[in-house]
């Protein structure tokens, strides 16, 4: 019985060898000792003959090093605690021909000049506009939030294509208009849609500004763009701009006396949240010369309070920025009653950014601010020092009526 | 007789204990505020009240109230539930009442924006939140009340009420992934409820409707005890059970619904405080019962909010968070000794 079951199962087994001609044999045996060879080398990196880093002076989030055929766009921090970091190879056409690079050194092998990008986060926008490659943008999720004039046309003239909402991209369109990079923000990095588009050979790159800890950091992002387009030298310079007027006004609110005290933030039910002493916002504000109240907090995210401690705190505040989304005098009345206690309510010093938006309704600051620190610095300083910028009419803080 | 004697003196103690808890209460918070601060503030005008006096009549004593309301209110409409419902574990959480609130508020805050302008104008009104929980909850339990007079098994209405929170849940992730970030960010911060949110001119409609669910119950009180014999037996003593339920019906929503709508869906006060009652009093009798209930539901509220308010530090843990440590505790330990449940 058991022999009759062996003997079959031998026939079955010769029966498949059979299937294979010798030919087949040999080839699947070299390519399986290849792959086994394979694994135990170390896949040399691509020698970059004479390196050099570009320079970046705040952002530490991504690092260019220049080589001879190519360039190297490290990003080291795409989200909070990320684990690994992102090597892409920024190349150019021809010598892409000419180099082979192993699969999986690099994270993606980027064509640059890119010609057709599609960007995820409204804060990718000014970077492409202030480099003047808007027209390679062809896609973008939740183009309604987009207020920029220039890219508002193109969206207008359907040259830039809806992807969905928020972070549910939608895959299906970006796959059909093929772009040559994908410019992502991940939470966590474990984005599928992501995956499959990365599957699909089209590169994903992380942007990371949002991480960055300084104004200037993440306005240093545009050296990332700058990158992509081959247009480093562009962005160099328009950066060195922002920086210097960002400094000169800095210096200019230092040397001023009286130094306002600023809350900032607004209730969700009794709970206050408001920026942390570490923060963008408040590295703004203290650039400003301003006392804001909780400038010496620590920590990442923003603080969430008792209504009791901010109350007891801020009352006599004398000016207070960014009431979470309300946009008038009235609607933080409607929200709660306590707004109508402190202070700054009552002199009507509450300013906010949420009445600039754009035509379809997106906030400009949400969009133009990360790009931008110098023109939010001067704001700040034009409604807490009035005296100073004389000229000079805020862009995105408005006081609330 | 005996019996109510001592009932008398569990009662004196409880109200004493409660009004401690009260005044405990008022002075615990993010904010040291003095005793002499804490009691001017009681004989100063509004427009001149200092910080302290503000914090003390503006914010802890409404919050105070609404935890007084809250936990009584809760812990009656789930004894009335229920009684009601023959069941130990029937509570507003369980038999969906709260999901009905929630999606009715989901429906108010992420909804009004896909029906357009002219409805968001009319659906955005200060009241619209509240009006749309009860509304909700509402719903559910008449909904919940049909269906169990045709399944006579009380684990399938359970059942049936959590499958209104899967659809509720559905829904909502629904809504979620058609509205804008600060519609969603509304509707989660409601979702972690809260006591410190109302003011005077909220508390008093929240206080009107209350008192009106209040008066649903009293009026409910005979037939709930002749409910408790089963409901045979019931209708033989001459009780109108259809009545009857239509008035317990609108009291337990009345109470959930109003409590949901304004201080958010507050987990499993409805649940634990009736059977901490019963274990208490030893009784079944609604007429010690209820009473016993609304204090002790002040009673566990005011602690919950207490140690929500994490004394002397910046912040406050959501209330579901505090009342949810207390609260599962609570049943397991009812079900662990289930042998020897008051019911």
């Amino acid at each position: 019985m058991f022999n009759l079951i062996a003997k079959r199962l031998i026939n079955l087994i010769f029966e498949s060898l059979n299937l294979f001609n010798l030919k087949n044999f040999i080839l699947i045996f070299i390519l399986i000792s290849f792959f086994g060879c394979k694994k135990e080398q170390n896949i040399p990196e691509m020698p970059i003959n004479t390196t050099k880093k570009s320079n970046i002076a705040y952002a530490e989030g991504f690092s260019i090093t220049n080589g001879v055929n190519f360039n190297i766009l490290e990003i080291k921090n795409p989200w909070p605690k990320a684990e690994k970091n992102f090597k892409y190879v920024l190349i150019s056409a021809e010598s892409a021909a000419k180099t082979t690079f192993a699969d999986d050194a690099y994270d993606g092998i980027i064509i640059t000049p890119i010609e057709k990008i599609v960007v995820t986060s409204t804060t990718h926008i000014p970077a492409l506009e202030l480099l003047n490659v808007e027209k390679t943008l062809v896609g973008f999720p939740g183009t309604d939030y987009v207020s920029s004039k220039k890219t508002r046309a193109r969206i207008d003239s359907k040259l830039v294509r809806e992807l969905g909402k928020n972070e549910g991209l939608n895959t299906e369109v970006l796959l059909s208009i093929h772009p040559n990079l994908v410019v992502a923000f991940g939470v966590d990095g474990k984005s599928k849609s992501l995956q499959t588009i990365k599957n699909a050979n089209i590169p994903v790159v992380y942007n990371g500004d949002w991480v960055e800890n300084s104004p200037l950091a993440k306005a240093e992002w545009i050296k990332f763009f700058g990158a992509l387009y081959n247009k480093e030298q562009e962005a160099e310079t328009l950066f060195k701009q922002i920086e210097t007027d960002y400094n000169a006004a800095k210096k200019l609110a230092l040397n001023t006396k009286n130094k306002p005290t600023v809350l900032c933030g607004a209730m969700h039910k009794d709970i206050w949240y408001l920026p942390n002493g570490e923060s963008t916002e408040a590295q703004l504000l203290k650039d400003a010369n301003t006392n804001y109240l909780w400038s010496e907090t620590t920590g990442k995210g923003s603080l969430s309070l008792n209504f009791e401690v901010v109350f007891n705190k801020a009352r006599t505040a004398s000016l207070w920025f960014s009431p979470s989304y309300y946009t008038s005098l009235e609607a933080l009345e409607k929200g709660s009653k306590h707004y109508t206690a402190f202070d700054a309510f009552k002199n009507k010093k509450v300013y906010s950014f949420s009445n600039t938006t754009g035509k379809t309704g997106g906030v400009t600051y949400y969009e133009l601010g990360t790009a931008r620190p110098d023109l939010v610095l001067k704001d700040i300083i034009k409604i807490c020092h009035p005296e100073l910028l004389k000229n000079y009419e805020p862009y995105f803080f408005k006081p609330l009526l | 007789m005996v019996k109510t004697q001592s009932y008398k003196i569990t009662f004196t103690l409880l109200i004493l204990l409660a009004l401690i808890l009260f005044f405990i209460n008022l002075n615990l918070g993010s904010v040291n505020i003095t005793l002499k601060d804490f009691f001017s503030s009681f004989f100063t005008y509004e427009k001149n009240y200092s910080t302290p006096e503000y914090i003390i009549q503006s914010y802890r004593l409404p919050k105070a109230i609404t935890a007084v309301l809250v936990g009584s209110g809760l812990g009656i409409s789930g004894l009335l539930m229920q009684t009601m419902f023959r069941n130990p574990l029937a509570g507003p959480f369980v038999l969906g009442i709260t999901s009905g609130a929630s999606l009715g508020v989901a429906l108010v805050i992420m909804g009004a924006s896909l029906l357009g302008g002219f409805a968001t104008h009319f659906l955005m009104n200060e009241w619209s939140i509240v009006i749309a929980a009860s509304l909700g909850s509402f719903l559910v339990l008449l909904i919940v009340l049909i269906v169990s007079s045709k399944v006579r098994d009380t684990m399938a209405i359970l059942i049936i009420g959590l499958m209104f929170g899967s659809i509720t849940a559905a829904i909502v992730s629904v809504l979620a992934y058609f509205s804008s970030a600060e519609e969603l960010q509304q509707y989660i911060f409601w979702g972690f409820g809260s006591l410190g949110d109302l003011q005077w001119k909220e508390l008093k409609i929240f206080a009107i409707v209350y008192a009106i669910g209040l008066v649903f119950t009293i009026a409910a009180i005979k037939g709930l005890n002749t409910l408790l014999l089963g409901e045979n037996y019931a209708k033989s003593l001459g009780l109108n059970i259809k009545r009857n339920r239509i008035i317990i019906v609108i009291a337990a929503s009345l109470l959930a619904g109003t409590i949901t709508a304004f201080a958010g869906p507050i987990a499993f006060i409805g649940l634990a405080v009736p059977h901490l009652t019963r274990l208490l009093f030893n009784t079944s009798n609604h007429k010690i019962l209820l009473p016993a209930v609304f204090i002790l539901g002040a009673i566990i509220m005011l602690i919950c909010d207490s140690i929500a308010q994490l004394p002397n530090s910046d912040y406050t843990l959501p209330i579901n968070a505090i009342t949810s440590l207390v609260g599962a505790p609570v049943v397991i330990w009812l079900l662990v000794r289930k042998r020897k449940m008051m019911f």
